[in-house]
This record gives structure tokens, sequence and C-alpha cells, in this order.
């Protein structure tokens, strides 16, 4: 899909829609300046919802305070300009206000604390006197249908624009990781605040636009028109029937719904909201996906493509790398002062206590090996060591640094990266893009989005996954996930890698390639590893030395040769009757 | 008692078993012995029917159970102990016993199978009316064994039942479930600890990558000299 | 400030604040089960409380057996709602899941509202029973109130009695705190998930008359019944009965003494403010959420 085709055909459209008011019907204009009003409405609530995975069932509270916003600035004589300016600025501000409460919350919870704002917004405006009560705010009549239908083509031109900048820029993939998986996210280094924050009030400039738009044209808001519960839903509606992720989600949506709307309002004096709320109920039950998710679109060749996933649009910008080495520098072990030092890390979850005042030091270049059976405390020091806990008591001191206070997602950038037991990878992405993520998101030294995929393709060859480049994450099997978590925690470009379990299910011959990969970490890239695993044959091969846990303390810290023959270890762990295989 | 022929199942759309069997006699010990991920929990949960086989058949006391739903095992006579005990926090012991007897069958003899538990492990009696959430480790794991008999089960299935069990403990929880086993319940164990494992077991099966890779006789497995590798790492 | 006055208030808003907290029970269990948010239930008051009244203005009987006729009119409509619209959701990926039950949800409340609305008009209406006086010094409460105020606190105990020592309620509280723990055990979780939509929505059938017999109920109620019933979920702790009471109550008596010392136009924002506000500071509200 070449990109130029996409801009002919969207500068088409506006023509056309722009031809519309010549024709002199009122009726047509004022249904297309709806619609087009609506698509601003779905696509910007779309951003928060499909993109970052949050369902802000208030957004068209932030339409409605655009709308009072611009009028009363417009009743107050305020030049026309500036009144839209007001609207949007007033909007962002309370968007910015509310995004701190809000996004302490997840999923239902936030979905229903949206859904009672709603209320709450039109009660202000039905109480405050500034926005003249139930009366609401009436404009001197003018007649700006034209005007306000050209802005409005302007407005859906820039929201298109907008859909299509998130889809291909760094903060869009940063919505797209933490829509998966938010403490993976923040470990590759995203703050997962900011993002949320940002897209949020994005989202509700745009509404605020349209809300003011709306406003001006029809010279009169109130409370219920602006805050009702039934018209809130009806953007939402939209971008959900479409299909909430995809691009032409919110244009299938619009079109498809304002025309029902539009029949039912001909046809149908009574019971429209329940006929509404049918179609929710229908779309709820059958479809929650989107119309252009169903098999019946996606198995058509020609509307096919309205469906597609984002996945399937970068298949075609990755290619295989040209050269076998890593992008890492290379560089000798750096001597001299430790790499990690945890002094007294004590870390409890409510009454359990999980690593029981732990100390230990990791040398530069070393290679480590953490043992212990399940619930030994093994995976939650791994989590305090990467920032994704904060110890309760005890520090924590990489090169030098004590990472007191440090976020989850400092860990990336100072130098510390890890692998999850389980694979946590973003699902709905591709290979490339999950490991392009750590490169994208290092503050200063962030990597452009086509510099990131370009590297990613070599971290990926090294881990052997050059084949699945372009598939998306969840569609690999365990082994292809380990490898991907490992290729995403050496973007991490790590002076410190943590990799939990990976061997666990590798053939004796891939157990050895992973060892030679760990040992050459060490030895070209100066990387100092710590490395879960309980299969000892593969430890065995090349760790410098081996500590044991055991229900959260240390009870061996030595070479491997003589962890194995210490009697603490073998009756907890390896079992008494190992002795006679020593 | 039980038998699984050539077993396939499904984590949605990653096949986490491909291609398992075993066969557990009446009244045998049976380990379930492999690495993290190797599919182990998934076999205990395909048994009691909370995972649907994609492939396969599973059949316990001659009849067909693949697909069946949990209730239903449950009332036949099979009981999970599952890892990560998935005990009622916030119920107390006494309650979480009696949720173990909640199917029709199992209702009748509630009282009589609380005497029995408090009878295997006498600390379930003096905390009865606690929470299980303010349990320790080593009793939570107590109290799902007894809450898993409360069924009166003829197949149990245990699910590393020593996780997180202090050193002390265990011993204790090996000889009651001894003394279970001598009553006539059939085990199959999942287990980490490999000695641990034959320790109690007579026969064992080892799963690798979601297939039976290995088994036999406890001192056939002992002998072997691929075994001990495997999981030993000692060379 | 005549003590008597406050005293009325008072009660005034222990009252509504224990139907609030009757609507709070059906849908603390059913999300505590199903962990899912019925946008539609406080709609199911609404509905049902035009209903009993209606039948009231057309029959004149018993509003006692009305209730007994409406509880197990909306516990089937609850159960067949469940199993034929939300539980088939539970099969798909979790962002479909959630959209999905909210389109449902939000969907069936403007379906009831506005047919509710059609058939029997959106005025509002009400169980208009002669109240007897009984005056205690300057206060005075109505025989219906008191009986009213009995039974919220007789049903109450008898529902915590009833989920503490039955199979059933066992069961819910199982499946709440472990669902797989509670498969394990032998519980058709599913057939729970239904039943308890079935047990919530009856429950909200003797809200729904007892809150017509003391004030005026439209099709339009529904929704602010929901955000209020949430919040007091979110107070007492999902699950949690006796909170849920307490929250109720509190509930009410922050609306009554809103209404009076400051605004009526305010006191329905109340419940909203306090919602938002608890949800910032606890984000997991007080009951503690176990995962599945």
């Amino acid at each position: 899909m070449s990109n130029y085709r996409y801009w002919l055909g969207g500068a088409f459209v506006l023509a056309v829609l722009a031809f519309i008011p010549s024709t002199g019907s009122a009726y047509t204009t004022t249904l297309l300046f709806t619609m087009l009003i609506s698509y601003a409405l779905a696509q910007s609530w779309d951003w928060v919802g499909g993109e970052a995975g949050y369902i802000n069932l208030a957004h068209f509270a932030f339409y409605g305070i655009g709308a009072y916003g611009f009028c009363l600035s417009l009743l107050a004589g305020v030049p026309i300009i500036l009144c839209f300016v007001i609207a949007v600025v007033a909007t962002s501000i309370i968007a910015f206000i509310v995004s701190f409460p809000l996004f302490r919350l997840r999923g239902d919870y936030f979905a229903f604390a949206t859904l009672a704002l709603l209320p709450l917004t039109e009660l202000l405006a039905f109480n405050f006197h500034f926005t003249g009560g139930a009366d609401g705010v009436v404009l001197p009549p003018k007649y700006v249908l034209f005007e306000a239908y050209y802005i409005a083509i302007g407005l859906v031109g820039l929201t298109a624009i907008t859909t299509v900048w998130l889809i291909r820029t760094r903060f869009g993939y940063a919505l797209k990781a933490l829509r998966n998986d938010e403490e993976a996210a923040e470990i590759c280094g995203i703050r997962i605040f900011p993002a949320k924050s940002k897209v949020l009030i994005l989202s509700a400039a745009f509404a605020s636009i349209a809300g003011a738009l709306q406003g001006w044209q029809l010279s009169y808001i109130d409370p219920t028109t602006v805050f009702g519960l039934d018209v809130a839903l009806i953007p939402i509606a939209m971008a959900l029937l479409g299909g909430s992720g995809l691009l032409w989600g919110a244009v299938v949506g619009v079109i498809i719904l304002s025309l029902f709307n539009q029949l039912l309002i001909v046809s149908l004096p009574i019971l429209q909201t329940a006929i509404f709320g049918l179609l929710l109920l229908l779309i709820g039950r059958y479809m929650p996906g989107g119309l252009l998710r169903s098999a019946v679109v996606r198995n058509n060749k020609w509307i096919g493509f309205l469906g597609r996933e984002h996945d399937q649009f970068v298949r075609a910008t990755v290619s295989a790398p040209t050269t076998d080495n890593l992008p890492l520098p290379k560089q000798p072990v750096a001597t001299g002062e430790p790499v990690l030092e945890c002094r007294n890390v004590t870390m409890a979850f409510g009454g359990n206590v999980a690593v029981d005042d732990i100390s230990l030091t990791i040398n530069a270049g070393e290679i480590v090996g953490l043992v212990g059976t399940n619930g030994s405390g093994k995976t939650t020091l791994f989590n305090c060591i990467s920032k994704v806990f904060e110890q309760k008591s005890g520090e924590i001191i990489f090169v030098g640094q004590d990472l007191a206070g440090a976020r989850r997602d400092d860990a990336s950038k100072l130098g510390i990266g890890r692998t999850y037991q389980i694979p946590r990878p973003f699902s709905d992405l591709t290979v490339v893009e999950n490991i392009a993520m750590p490169l994208m998101n290092r503050g200063d030294e962030s990597a452009s989005l086509a510099d990131s995929l370009g590297l990613a393709t070599q971290f990926a060859a090294y881990v052997g996954l050059t084949e699945h480049l372009a598939a998306r994450a969840d569609s690999l099997n365990l082994q292809q996930k380990k490898a991907l978590e490992l290729a995403r925690a050496l973007a991490c470009r790590p002076k410190l890698l943590l990799v939990d379990e990976v061997a666990s299910g590798l053939t004796p011959m891939e157990v050895r390639t992973f060892v030679n990969h760990i040992r050459e970490l060490r030895d070209e890239y100066g990387i100092t590893i710590i490395w879960v695993e309980h299969i000892f044959s593969a430890l065995a091969q090349v760790v410098d030395r081996v500590i044991v846990l055991e229900q959260g303390s240390i009870i061996a810290d030595g070479p491997l040769a003589d962890v194995v023959k210490d009697e603490r270890v073998l009756s907890t762990y390896l079992g008494s009757a190992a002795t006679e295989d020593a | 008692m039980l038998t699984i022929e050539n077993l396939a199942v499904d984590h949605g759309k990653l096949r986490a078993i491909w291609d398992l069997s075993l066969n557990v006699d009446k009244g045998a010990r049976v380990g379930l012995l492999g690495a993290n991920g190797a599919g182990k929990s998934t076999t205990l949960g395909a048994i009691l029917g909370i995972y649907p086989p994609a492939e396969g058949n599973i059949n316990y006391d001659g009849k067909s159970i693949t697909g069946v739903a949990p209730s239903q095992n449950v009332e036949a006579g099979i009981a999970l102990v599952p890892e990560g005990r998935r005990l009622f926090g916030e119920m107390t012991v006494r309650e979480n016993l009696e949720m173990g007897a909640y199917t029709k069958s199992a209702r009748a003899g509630v009282d009589d199978n609380i005497d029995r538990a408090f009878a295997i492990f006498p600390i379930l009696n003096e905390k009865s009316g606690d929470m299980a959430g303010t349990l320790s480790g080593g009793q939570q794991q107590m109290l799902a064994i007894c809450r898993a008999l409360m069924s009166s089960p003829d197949l149990l299935l245990l699910d590393e039942p020593f996780l997180g069990v202090a050193p002390i403990l265990v011993d204790e929880v090996m000889e009651a479930l001894r003394r279970i086993s001598d009553e006539g319940v059939t085990m199959l164990l999942v287990e980490q600890n490999i000695h641990r494992a034959l320790n109690f077991v007579e026969h064992a099966y080892v799963i690798e990558n979601g297939r039976t890779v290995l088994d036999g006789a406890k001192e056939t497995l002992l002998n072997d000299p691929g075994f001990s590798n495997k999981f030993l790492g000692l060379e | 400030m005549d003590a008597s006055i406050i005293i009325q208030i008072a009660l005034g808003g222990i009252l509504i604040g224990g139907l609030y907290a009757l609507v709070a029970f059906g849908l603390s269990l059913i999300y505590g089960v199903a962990r899912i948010l019925n946008f539609a239930h406080g709609t199911l008051l609404a509905v049902g409380g035009v209903a009993a009244s209606g039948i009231f203005a057309a029959t004149a009987w018993n509003p006692l057996f009305i209730m007994l006729l409406l509880i197990p009119v909306l516990g089937i409509f609850g159960y067949l709602f469940y199993d034929h619209l939300l539980q088939p959701l539970t099969k798909r990926n979790h962002f479909e899941y959630t959209v999905g039950s909210v389109l449902v949800t939000v969907g069936a409340l403007l379906i009831l509202s506005d047919v509710a609305a059609w058939i029997a008009g959106p005025a509002p209406r009400n169980i208009p029973l002669r109240f007897e006086a009984i005056e205690f010094g300057d206060v005075i409460v109505s025989t219906t109130q008191a009986w009213i105020l009995g039974g919220i606190i007789v049903f109450t105990v008898a529902l915590h009695l009833y989920i503490k020592k039955s199979w059933f309620g066992r069961a819910m509280r199982a499946v709440t705190q472990d669902h797989t723990g509670a498969t394990i055990c032998g519980v058709k979780a599913d057939k729970v998930h239904a039943l308890t939509f079935a047990f919530g929505s009856g429950i909200v059938a003797i809200a729904a008359v007892l809150y017509a017999m003391l004030f005026p109920v439209d099709p339009y109620i529904g929704f602010a019944l929901t955000v209020k019933a949430f919040t007091i979920i979110i107070l007492g702790g999902i699950g949690n009965l006796v909170g849920a009471l307490i929250a109720g109550i509190f509930l009410g008596l922050a609306e009554g003494f809103t209404s009076f010392f400051w605004a009526t136009q305010w006191a329905p924002a109340i419940s909203i403010v306090l919602l938002l506000v608890i949800l910032v500071i606890f984000p997991q509200g007080f009951g503690r959420r176990k995962s599945t």
C-alpha cells in the first residue's frame, strides 16, 4: 500500500466534502456536518480507547466543556478564533487535572469512574450560575453553517492526520506497549503516566473543538444536549462498531451509525433511545471487536484491507539485518568496583517475607547462577533489583549508585535489563517492534523509530528470530517468546542482565547455543549476568559462581562445585539422595 | 484407574501439551516430573477438566472423561490439590474444608470428613476458626490437601504439594500423604524435587516440552544415566 | 439549631441510605462473583418501582404481595440476561470482554428505561400508602418508614446469614475469592455467575417496592442509583454486606445533610464526588480484590 494513494484518496474525499455546501441543500450539509463532528469525536476517543486501551466513557464531557467554553467566550465578546483557543485550553487543563486521579485506576474501575464523571459535569452545568443553569447558553442567532462546515472539514483532516501520525511515532508505540502490558512497558523505559496523560489531553483537545463547532453552529447549548448519557455514548459506539484500534474503524462506524440514526429519526417517532440501546447491546454481544474485524469483512477481497491490524502494515517495512553483530559496544569487562551490591535487602508482601535480609556482591563481568526452589525469593529479588518493587529495607547499589527511589522506567536507562520467567511480550506487536521498544525509550539517547526497528532486527538475528521478524508476539511458541524476552532485554543495552529461567524446555543443543551467547555477552560486550536457572547442567557450563536461595535467605554462595556438595543445599533443593551422584 | 492416551492441550493459541500418555493403576503412587513449563500442571488440569483436551483421551475407572466438566469429575471421585493452593483467604479453615465437600454426594459426609482432616493435621483443628489467609505456607498446604480429601476422592492429584512448606513440616506432610495412600487413595504427584518425589512414588513419568520422554519404576529411573544428567546436572 | 430537625434529617438519611444499600448488595454480589459492572442494575429498580406502582394503582394489593411477585420476575430476568448476553463474552479476550459488557449493560439500561417510559409514561409515580405518624417529641416518623427501616435491617441480617451459612452463599463467596479454587471444589462457576445475577436482581425487586413506598420513581432514576450503589461497594468492600449497609447509611446521611445545609440540587453530586475522591485515595477500593 503506497502512501501517496492514501493521500490522493484522502484529498479526493475532502474535495467532495467541500463541494457539498454548494449544492445548496442545508439538510445534506447539516447531516454531513454532524458526521464530520462525530468522526472527530469517535476517532479521538479511540486514541485513548484503541491505542492505549483505556475505555474513557467521559470523552463526551470534554466535548461539552469545549462547547461551553466556546459559547461563553463568544457571548462575552471575545473574537472568534480566541474562543476556539479558550475552548481547547480550558478543556486540556481539565483533562490534565483529571488524568492524575483517573489513571491510578485500572480496567473496569476506570470505566466506571469516567462514566460517573458524565452526570457530574451535567450537574455542574445545571447548577453553576455562570453556565446559565438549565437554560444553557444562547448565542445571538447567526447562520454559520457553512463556516462551521468548512472548519469541520479541516478538523476531520487534522484528526485523520493525527491518527496516522500516532500509529507511526514512538509515542504511539509507547501507547501500544502500555496497552499490552504496563509493567513490561516500564521496564523498557516507557514512562507510562505521562504517556497516558498526554493522549488523554490530546483526545480531549480534539473533542473540545468538535464541541465548540457544534455549539457555534447550533447557537445554543444546554446541559442535557451536551452531557446526556445517551448522546454521550454515540461517538463511542461509533468507534466500537467499526472496530477499536483499527485505522478505518471510526470512519466506518460513523457512516453506518449516522445513517442509522437518521433513519430512526425519520421513521420512528418513539422508542428511538430503546432502538439505539438495542444496537449497542447487539454490538456488545456479537461484535465487540467491531464490524471490520468480523470474518465477513476480513475475508472479502475488496474491503478486507479495512480490517487490517497495524502489524500487517509493518510487514512491508522490515527487512532482514545485514550484519551478525549485536549493535552493542564491544568492550572488555570493566575491572574494579562491583556492579551490584545488595545490603540487607528485605522485601515483604503483607505478612509474607519473600526476601529476608539478603546481602550479596556481584563483580563486573561475573556470570552468577541464582538457584532455589519456587517461592525461594529469586523472582522477588530480581523485581527489587530491576525496580519493579521498592524493597522494604536495605540498599541496592548499582555501579556505585544507590537505586533507592528509582522508578521502574529508570532501570532500562541505567543499564539493567531483565527477562521474565513467564515471558511478557507485547502480544499484539510484532517481534521487531517488541525489541525496538527499549531502543526508542532511552530518554536523550533514544533512537528514532526507523533506526530502532532496524537495530531491532540485529538483536532478533542474534537470538535466532530472523524468520519471525514480522510475526505477532502472541503467535510465537514458548521458546521463541523466551528468545524474544532475551533480545528485548539486550536492547536495554544492559550493564547487568537478569535472566530468568530461559533454558527449561530447550534441547541440549539449544542450551549449548544459549550458554555460548551468555559467555559471549560477557567476554565481548562486558555484560555482567545473573541467571536464575534450575537446570544445573546448563549453569555448570558457564557460571563463575552460584548463589542458592531458600525461603528468602542465601544458604550458599560460591563456585558451583562447592555448592552442590553443600549439605544445606542438598537437603532442601536437590534432596538427600543426590549425595550418591556427587 | 487412570489412563491418558496421546493427550494434546492448548492454552489459547499455544499448544502446551503435544503428546502425553500415562497410566496410573488403582492404589498406586505415580510421579509426574519435569522442568518448569513442561506441562505438568496443565496435565493435572486437563484430567480434572479445567482444560479441555484438543486431542487424545482421558479414561478414568474405565469411562472416558475427556472434556468432562470439573464438577462432574469431582463427583466421580477425582480431586486436585492445585499449584498455589487456591484457598479462600477470607473464609475460615472450617469453611474452606466445607467447600471441599460442595458436590451433592459429598455433603452428607461433611462433618465426618472434617474430623478426619483434623485427625491428619491437628493444627487445622486449632485454627479452625481462623481465616485461611492468616495461615503459614505449610499450614495452607495442609489445608489445601484436606480440602481435596473432603470429597472422599479415589484419585488425588497433587501439584507441587511441598512448595513453600518449611523443611520441618515437609516430613509431616509426606507422612500424612503416605497414610492417605495406604487407605487406598490413588495418587498422581507433580514434583520439582526429584529425590523427594522418588522417595514417595513407585513409578514416574518425565515430561519435557509437553511430551512424555521417560517413564519407569523408581529404580529404573535412578539407574538411568540420562535421567540423572538431565535433572541433577552433575556430569 | 433544633436537635429534632437534625434527628429528622438523620432518620431520612438513614432510610434512603438503607435503600441504597439494598441496591448495592445485589451489585456487590454480582460484581464480586462475575466481575462485571452491571450498568443497568439501578435501572432494574427504576423499572421495578414503576411496575410496582402501576400494579398498586390498578389493584391496590398489599405491597408485600407485589414484592413477592416482582422478585422472581426480576430474578429470572437477571438469570437470562447473564446467561444469554454476558456469559458468551467471557470467552473473548479481555478488551472485547470489557467493551462488550459495557455496551451490553448500557444498551440494556437505555432499552429498559425507554420502554418503561413508553409503556408507563415518564412521570414519577409511587405507592402512596397512608401513613400514621408516630411522634417522638418534635420528631415525626411514619409507620411506613418505621416498618421499612425495620425491614431493611431484618433483611440485611437474613441475607448475611444466608450468604454465610447456605451452600449457595458459600459458593458465591468462594467464586469471588478464588475462581479456580471454587472450580476445583466442584462448583459450576458459570452457573453460579448466572444465579448470582438472578439473586442480585431479585434483591433489587425488594428495594424497588420499598423505594416506591417512600419516594417517587420514574424510569430515569436508574443510572444515578447505579453510581450510588457502586460508591457504596467501593466504600464498604466488595462482598461485604455489613460494610455496604454502613456505607449506604453514610451516603444517605451525607446527601440529607448536604441538601439541608447547602442546597438540594447538589445532593446528587455528593455520591459522585465521594466516589471519585475515594477512588483517588484508594485505587483498589477498600475491599481486597482477589485475582482469579
